[in-house]
């Protein structure tokens, strides 16, 4: 009888302490979890009063691949001295494409394009200015790039989720817009050029300016990347502005290579 | 019976036109292109890529071959006169490629003429130019 009392006494221990541990896990973790920043979205965010921006980048830009200005790529003359694993991936590529095939083409097996190709893929970008933060959405497969424009600094590297465009923080200097975008997912799919890889430690500044009367964007890019390249890796391109197209759904469908012998074909190097 | 004709030739120094795609260009020989002459068996309209997919009767073996053809985004047919149903199952096509490097029986859109004649180009992706317009 008494041994039964005392384990009635025990359970209800056990029952209150139950009760009462999330509630206090939970405040005690809340003391060691950073304040989020506010959306850039939140309207108190957007009526912030802040100067006004030198330009407008809302609407869709076009990469500007005409042959006498340049191609969709910095191409080889642009590529710094690759350190030797990205080497191997170069000659890789370089002897592939010498012999017909493809070398490594992650974005035709529907892996993200990542920054910075999303940038320079055929396809239009439509783009929305807001006080707070310009969003991106490539026509191509409608990747989301958001530039945070709000003062907020990159997020903590121990919580900051890494992907295939990184996370941007952009300033104005001047009439210039400078973008630093660092926090890039270290994936084995991840290309800057072709045969020439991506890491987890690149990094890229771009300066953007508006010119042409606001009809061209010029963007000039500085990626460096320790594991991949010495020193830094430079390109400059253009993009015109479009005003008579909307950018629609593309999606990779499960189906769409089955189609397409020029992705699908054994011949290629995967 | 019905005759189709295969007719590869190699052009010196035609110029690459861009289009909307979602993979390497590598594939294709751009100096090379075949004329194939043959019949729908399907005519995919949808992003990022439009494709047709026709029998060819290969020349010596008689024997249809299925050849895959890339084309670009719908968004650019259209702007070039394209229509969702301007082909369909059946239809007598002649269609010329860029062939794929491999020799496999795939190639990417050049052009295309229906039985009635008409022929149907892609515009080059080259927006906001004044080639575009």
């Amino acid at each position: 009888m008494r041994q039964r009392k005392y384990g009635f006494s025990i359970l209800a221990l056990a029952l209150t302490w139950y009760a009462a541990a999330p509630g206090a896990l939970l405040a005690q973790q809340a003391q060691d979890i950073p304040a989020q920043p506010p959306s850039a979205l939140a309207p108190d965010n957007l009526a912030k009063p802040r100067p006004a921006a030198p330009f407008n980048l809302t609407g869709n830009w076009f990469i500007d691949n005409t042959p006498a200005v340049q191609g969709w790529l910095f191409g080889p003359a642009a590529i710094p001295k690759l350190l030797p694993d990205a080497q191997k991936h170069r000659d890789a590529y370089v002897k592939a494409t010498a012999e017909g095939k493809v070398y490594r083409d992650d974005i035709g097996q529907c892996w993200p394009a990542g920054v910075p190709i999303i940038m320079t893929r055929v396809w239009p970008i439509a783009m929305i200015q807001l006080p707070t933060a310009i969003y991106m959405v490539s026509g191509f497969m409608n990747s989301l790039r958001t530039v945070f424009m709000d003062g907020r600094s990159h997020t903590d590297p121990d919580i900051v989720v890494r992907t295939f465009n990184g996370e941007s923080i952009g300033r104005w200097e001047g009439d210039t817009l400078v973008i630093e975008t660092k926090n890039f997912i270290d994936d084995e799919h991840h290309w800057v050029d072709q045969g020439v890889r991506a890491s987890g430690e690149l990094k890229i500044v771009e300066r953007v300016r508006m010119i042409n009367n606001g009809r061209t964007l010029e963007i000039q890019m500085t990626l460096t990347d320790p594991k991949n390249w010495e020193g830094e890796y430079k390109g400059t391109r253009r993009w015109n502005r479009v005003d008579d197209i909307d950018i629609a759904e593309v999606e990779c469908l499960p189906d769409l290579n089955e189609h397409l012998q020029s992705t699908s074909s054994k011949v290629h190097v995967r | 019976m019905r005759r189709t004709v295969l007719l590869p030739c190699v052009l010196a120094a035609m110029v690459a036109v861009p289009v909307l795609a979602h993979h390497s260009p590598a594939a294709f020989d751009r100096t090379k292109e075949v004329t194939l002459v043959g019949i729908v068996k399907e005519f995919r309209w949808q992003n990022p890529h439009t494709w047709i997919e026709m029998n060819v009767p290969d020349p010596v073996t008689k024997k249809d071959v299925l050849w895959g053809v890339e084309l670009t985004s719908p968004t650019y047919l259209v702007r070039a006169g394209w229509k969702s149903n301007l082909i369909k199952p059946g239809d007598k096509v002649t269609v010329v490629v860029n062939p794929v490097r491999s020799g496999e029986p795939s190639g990417i859109f050049r052009s295309l003429t229906l039985a009635d004649g008409r022929t149907f180009l892609e515009r080059p992706a080259r927006l906001g130019t004044a080639e575009s317009k």
